[in-house]
């Protein structure tokens, strides 16, 4: 009996530090939050998304650039949009930050990219940048909504 | 019985109003198209650009402030550093001793030095002629911006945040002024300063396809003669001046 209490004591207390850094203050988005969470499909079926979106962006990423070609589907700019979560406020949570979509996946396969030292890791358009959580607007979400970005204002399709 | 009684008169009347019609007014407004998103670009468009230094105002920046805005180009406030699409500078003709200032910017040259030197071709000139870098394979080595007569072009020094969507950048490549792309590409014929350059009433830059008699350009290059800076170098470039 008493063996027993202290095996369960002893895994309590190697497993409170996994306990505790899960909750280290980091801005946890909502689930639900993002455009995402309310869709039932990603731009191609979900396994071909899981194992080859990489070869998506790596080819929208040179027809934009070269070419010229501004299509939505397979644009890192929508792929954010689209799966961005936003937090109590309302305001967009960094996609590339812990725990959000485009890192989890990539800590637990040890991939690293670089793409978001360039790429906004948020919708963020012109004027946009003023916009901080700081200011405390109610009106956040609404704005966020209204500004989104370039792609939905531009939009000829 | 005879119904068609239409005088000759009126006969050329009304096929001359059908002509207005059908072809005239159409060709009067402006025909450049937005390019489909899915749509190569294609040098059938020439994206050109003049510069009529004699309306460009002394002390007046909007077109770099709206450069900066539209390409989220925030400083660190280092000016020595700090990238610069489009400057102005202060010119002196040192025979007639006229002062001018005028907006320096990419001159998106048709033979564009940059291009040659760079190493990994990342530094290149779009099929609609707009020179830029290809920022996924620029390395940062910064041949481009020695070879530039212009000073046309800066490399980026410190991590960034806060980039903005439509105009993704960072540490350790070069950029430049690349006729604002993005808009372009997404259906627009007005660069960010020459939309700035208009609303401040100046309207000393002028932007549009060469391959449109009707653009903006065109007409600005009908009106006034133009010259290429360094035309020495025979770089043939896509940004012009008048009134130099
Ligand atoms: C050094 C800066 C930089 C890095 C790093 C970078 N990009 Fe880009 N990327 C750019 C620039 C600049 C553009 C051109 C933007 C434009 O013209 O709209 C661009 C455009 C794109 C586009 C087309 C626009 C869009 O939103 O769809 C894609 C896709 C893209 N990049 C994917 C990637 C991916 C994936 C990575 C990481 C593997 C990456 N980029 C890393 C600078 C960068
Ligand atoms: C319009 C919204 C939308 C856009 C744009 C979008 N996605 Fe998705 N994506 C979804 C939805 C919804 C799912 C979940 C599908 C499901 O549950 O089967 C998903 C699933 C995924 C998954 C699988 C996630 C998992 O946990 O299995 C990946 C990876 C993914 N998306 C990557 C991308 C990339 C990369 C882009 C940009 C090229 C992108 N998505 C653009 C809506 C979108
Ligand atoms: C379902 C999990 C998952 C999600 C969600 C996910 N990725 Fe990935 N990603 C992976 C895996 C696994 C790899 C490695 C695949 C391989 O190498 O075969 C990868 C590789 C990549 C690569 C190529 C890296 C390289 O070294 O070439 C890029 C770029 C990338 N992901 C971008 C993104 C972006 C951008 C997002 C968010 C929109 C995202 N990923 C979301 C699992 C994911």
């Amino acid at each position: 009996m008493g063996q027993n209490f202290y095996r369960y004591l002893f895994l309590f207390i190697i497993l409170t530090p996994l306990n505790i850094s899960s909750h280290n203050n980091e801005p946890h988005s909502i689930k639900g939050s993002s455009k995402a969470d309310s869709m039932t499909q990603c731009v191609e079926p979900t396994e071909i998304m899981q194992k080859e979106h990489f070869v998506f962006l790596y080819h929208q990423r040179d027809n934009t650039v070269i070419d010229g070609i501004r299509t939505k589907q397979h644009s890192l700019a929508n792929c954010i949009d689209c799966h961005v979560g936003y937090d109590e406020k309302g305001v967009a949570i960094p996609i590339n930050s812990e725990g959000q979509f485009c890192q989890t996946c990539h800590v637990q396969t040890a991939v690293n990219i670089d793409c978001f030292s360039c790429h906004a890791t948020v919708p963020r358009d012109k004027g946009m940048k003023r916009i901080k959580a700081s200011d405390n607007n109610n009106h956040l979400s609404d704005k966020i909504k209204d500004i989104t970005t370039y792609y939905h204002s531009n939009n000829h399709e | 019985m005879n119904k068609n009684n239409l005088t000759r008169r009126d006969f050329l009347i009304k096929s001359a109003s059908l002509m207005t019609v059908v072809y005239i007014i159409p060709d009067l407004v402006s025909k450049t198209e937005a390019k489909p998103l899915d749509e190569k670009v294609s040098s059938k468009t020439k994206w050109a650009m003049n510069i009529d230094v004699d309306k460009c105002t002394k002390g007046c920046t909007a077109c770099v402030e709206a450069c900066i805005e539209e390409n989220g180009l925030y400083g660190m406030d280092r000016p020595e550093t700090d990238s610069q699409w489009i400057r102005k500078l202060t010119l002196k003709d040192i025979k007639t001793e006229k002062i001018v200032e005028l907006p320096m910017l990419c001159q998106h040259c048709e033979n564009p030095p940059c291009c040659d030197v760079c190493p990994t071709g990342a530094s290149f000139r779009r099929e609609d002629g707009i020179v830029m870098v290809n920022q996924h394979t620029c390395i940062g080595c910064r041949y481009c911006m020695m070879a530039c007569p212009f000073k046309a072009r800066s490399f980026v020094h410190e991590n960034l945040t806060e980039q903005l969507t439509s105009a993704p950048r960072g540490k350790g490549c070069v950029e430049s002024c690349n006729f604002c792309a993005n808009r372009i590409d997404h259906g627009s014929d007005m660069t960010a300063c020459e939309e700035a350059c208009q609303k401040e009433g100046h309207k000393a830059i002028t932007f549009g396809d060469l391959s449109n008699p009707k653009s903006r350009v065109n007409e600005s290059l009908a009106s006034k003669p133009s010259r290429r800076l360094r035309s020495d170098l025979k770089l043939k470039q896509r940004v012009t001046y008048s009134g130099i």
